[in-house]
């Protein structure tokens, strides 16, 4: 096991940088997830990690010893692929056993390792039966074993889920999350999708266009977005975003208006949740529009009003009934966040305290 | 019935064609079976014999030297080209070197030279070392050739192999060569087996420079071919019997990579 440093690292390919000066500590035993839009350099950075992509220039450090000019061999690592990289023409047995082969562990240790990887990942019914047999789910268990097998000091995770069909995902995301608890390996996952972020991830670096917006706890990214496009992009459905201004302590805009405790200004963003919004009858509710639509989703409706320019949604109780086009009323749930940016740059606004004002 | 006749349509098309294809060889055939005073009947009416067989083998025709010819220069020129083809065809595949591109062009280019105009600097080139009438002028020559075509096509079958179990390979501690070895032969195996035979053919059937460069000792079956017409005239039926002998080899070898070839034709097509 080992931390893992990322100084001042760069990734040029030809005139475009892909990744300007990165910096990131991932500590050891821990989940970091990469999060961000593709082509956002993430997969770039996990590639550099593992001596797949030369850097152009910085510092990458394992356990505290620089690994920049190793070959990926020699930096202790494991991989699992987005599309798997199996070896096609090996058996499930000789693709779990062939890093250890490679390591030259002696013939009875690796048959017995093997052995026990299979059923950590319940793949020893097919050890005999070659990758083109296998349903998507059982290569993607072929690709882990095949990672696990040799215990690695970090796991290096590229998409490995994204190939998979919705159920099957959200089964091996348990899988994969129960794995991280039982071997405590650094694990560097990356990914697209946000609620594989939230929910494996001791730590999530958003990143955009090659640099990370945010690095922080799944809670605390939830809680306290830095900016429009972390508010933006964590969170299903996403964070509802109202353009407007704030004159007397009152946040306004068609339709909108908040009590928040900032100076007056212009150009402002409001953000708030739709699990932070509930349905109201009260005639001073702050949002206040017309039904858009309706949406069941199981647990609950997702409710959403027109007001001017602005689409707002709230999270109702899943026996709401309304009519389209009929008057809704918005009112924030007890103890909800309402998150203020500065429309140019983006930023939180509430930076003095850090924290989503509470209501 | 509008489908109807075009399905006949189709397969009279196609039978026309494969008459008009196959009709000459199929004459070569049964020639090689003909007495001479039959040689030159139309009639399918002759009394087979093996007697042409006999005879292109014994003195003076001695076709049995140039199946060993043939054999050996064919053989050891798939056996420097395509492990050198696989590894140069592996790096132009990979590796992102400056120049990469225009390289790889100018080794293509060497295919577009027509044979004839190096032929007369290979001749003096062979002859400044001694080497005319050898067969390891000819290998030289054919390994000039094939490889580059050889590297284009291998290029082509590696290309289509992803790089990530490649690069699960290399974290999973194997060195470049190492996976060339366990990973990329393996999986390229099919098109480097095709590729192989088919340079075994070009090289096989290779006529013009056998011809200029040997004179007795290093004549190939095709060139071998030249010598049974004579001041008696063409002697059609030996001719037929040694046109039997360097066809046949190349039919089963054809037969035996037909399901690979034409995956990869089209493998090297898309690039």
């Amino acid at each position: 096991m080992a931390d893992v440093r990322l100084v001042d690292i760069e990734k040029k390919y030809g005139n475009f940088l892909a990744v300007p000066q990165l910096n990131l500590t991932i500590e050891d035993g821990e989940f970091l997830v990469l999060l961000g839009p593709s082509g956002c350099g993430k997969t770039t950075t996990m590639r550099m990690i593992a001596g797949l992509e030369e850097i152009t220039s910085g510092d990458i450090e394992i356990a505290g010893k620089r690994i920049n000019d190793k070959p990926p061999k020699d930096r202790d690592i494991a991989m699992v692929f987005q599309n798997y990289g199996l070896y096609p023409h090996m058996t499930v047995r000789q693709n779990i056993d062939y890093p250890l082969k490679l390591r030259g562990v002696d013939r009875a240790a690796r048959t017995r390792r093997v052995q026990e990887t299979a059923e950590k990942v319940e793949l020893e019914a097919l050890l005999e039966r070659r990758p083109s047999e296998l349903s998507g789910g059982q290569r993607q268990r072929v690709a882990l074993a095949r990672a696990i097998v040799r215990t690695p000091s970090i796991f290096l995770m590229d998409e490995p889920l994204s190939n998979l069909d919705a159920k099957l995902r959200v089964t091996m995301r348990a899988e994969l999350k129960h794995l991280h608890h039982e071997l405590g390996v650094t694990t560097v996952y990356v990914t697209h999708d946000q609620m594989e972020a939230m929910t494996l991830a001791s730590r999530i670096a958003i990143m955009r266009e090659g640099r990370i917006v945010q690095l922080d706890t799944p809670k605390r990214i939830y809680s306290e977005p830095a900016d429009l496009f972390v508010a933006g992009f964590i969170g299903s459905p996403s964070m509802n975003l109202i353009d407007g201004a704030i004159a007397g302590g009152v946040f306004t805009a068609p339709g909108v208006s908040f009590p928040v405790d900032q100076p007056d200004r212009d150009d402002v963003v409001l953000g708030i949740r739709p699990e932070d919004l509930e349905i109201s009858t009260a005639p001073d509710a702050p949002v206040i529009g017309k039904l858009y639509a309706l949406e069941l989703t199981g647990e609950s409706t997702l409710v959403t009003l027109r007001t001017g320019a602005n689409s707002v949604c709230a999270r109702g109780p899943a026996d709401h009934e309304a009519e389209i086009n009929a008057p809704c009323h918005f009112v924030p749930k007890p103890g909800a966040r309402v998150h203020l940016f500065d429309r140019p740059s983006g930023h939180r606004l509430d930076g003095l305290s850090a924290k989503g004002q509470t209501l | 019935m509008k489908r109807h006749l075009a399905w006949w349509g189709e397969r009279a098309l196609l039978v026309l064609v494969s008459v008009i294809v196959l009709f000459p060889i199929a004459w070569m055939f049964l020639t090689a079976f003909k007495r001479p005073r039959d040689a030159y009947s139309l009639s399918l009416d002759f009394s087979p014999t093996l007697q042409n067989f006999v005879t292109v083998f014994a003195d003076p025709w001695n076709l049995g030297d140039m199946v060993l010819n043939s054999v050996i220069v064919a053989t050891v020129t798939v056996l420097i080209a395509v492990p050198c083809a696989s590894l140069a065809a592996y790096s132009f595949s990979r590796f992102r070197v400056r120049g990469r591109k225009f390289l790889f062009f100018l080794i293509l280019s060497t295919q577009f030279i027509p044979a004839v105009v190096i032929v007369l600097p290979f001749f003096l080139m062979f002859r400044t070392l001694g080497l005319l009438d050898t067969r390891l002028a000819l290998i030289v020559v054919n390994l000039a050739i094939v490889t580059p075509f050889v590297i284009w096509m291998i290029k082509g079958f590696i290309d289509a192999i992803p790089t990530d179990s490649e690069e699960a390979a290399m974290i999973d501690g194997a060195s470049r060569l190492r996976v060339i070895k366990d990973i990329v032969l393996p999986m390229a195996a099919p098109g480097i087996l095709t590729s192989s035979i088919f340079c075994f053919i070009l090289t096989w059937n290779e006529f013009l420079f056998a011809l200029i460069l040997t004179r007795r000792d290093a004549v190939t079956l095709p060139v071998g071919l030249v010598s049974f017409r004579t001041e008696r005239g063409d002697l059609w039926e030996l001719m037929s019997a040694a046109g039997v002998m360097i066809t046949v080899p190349i039919f089963i070898m054809a037969l035996l990579i037909q399901k690979h070839f034409t995956r990869g034709m089209t493998a090297g097509a898309v690039k």
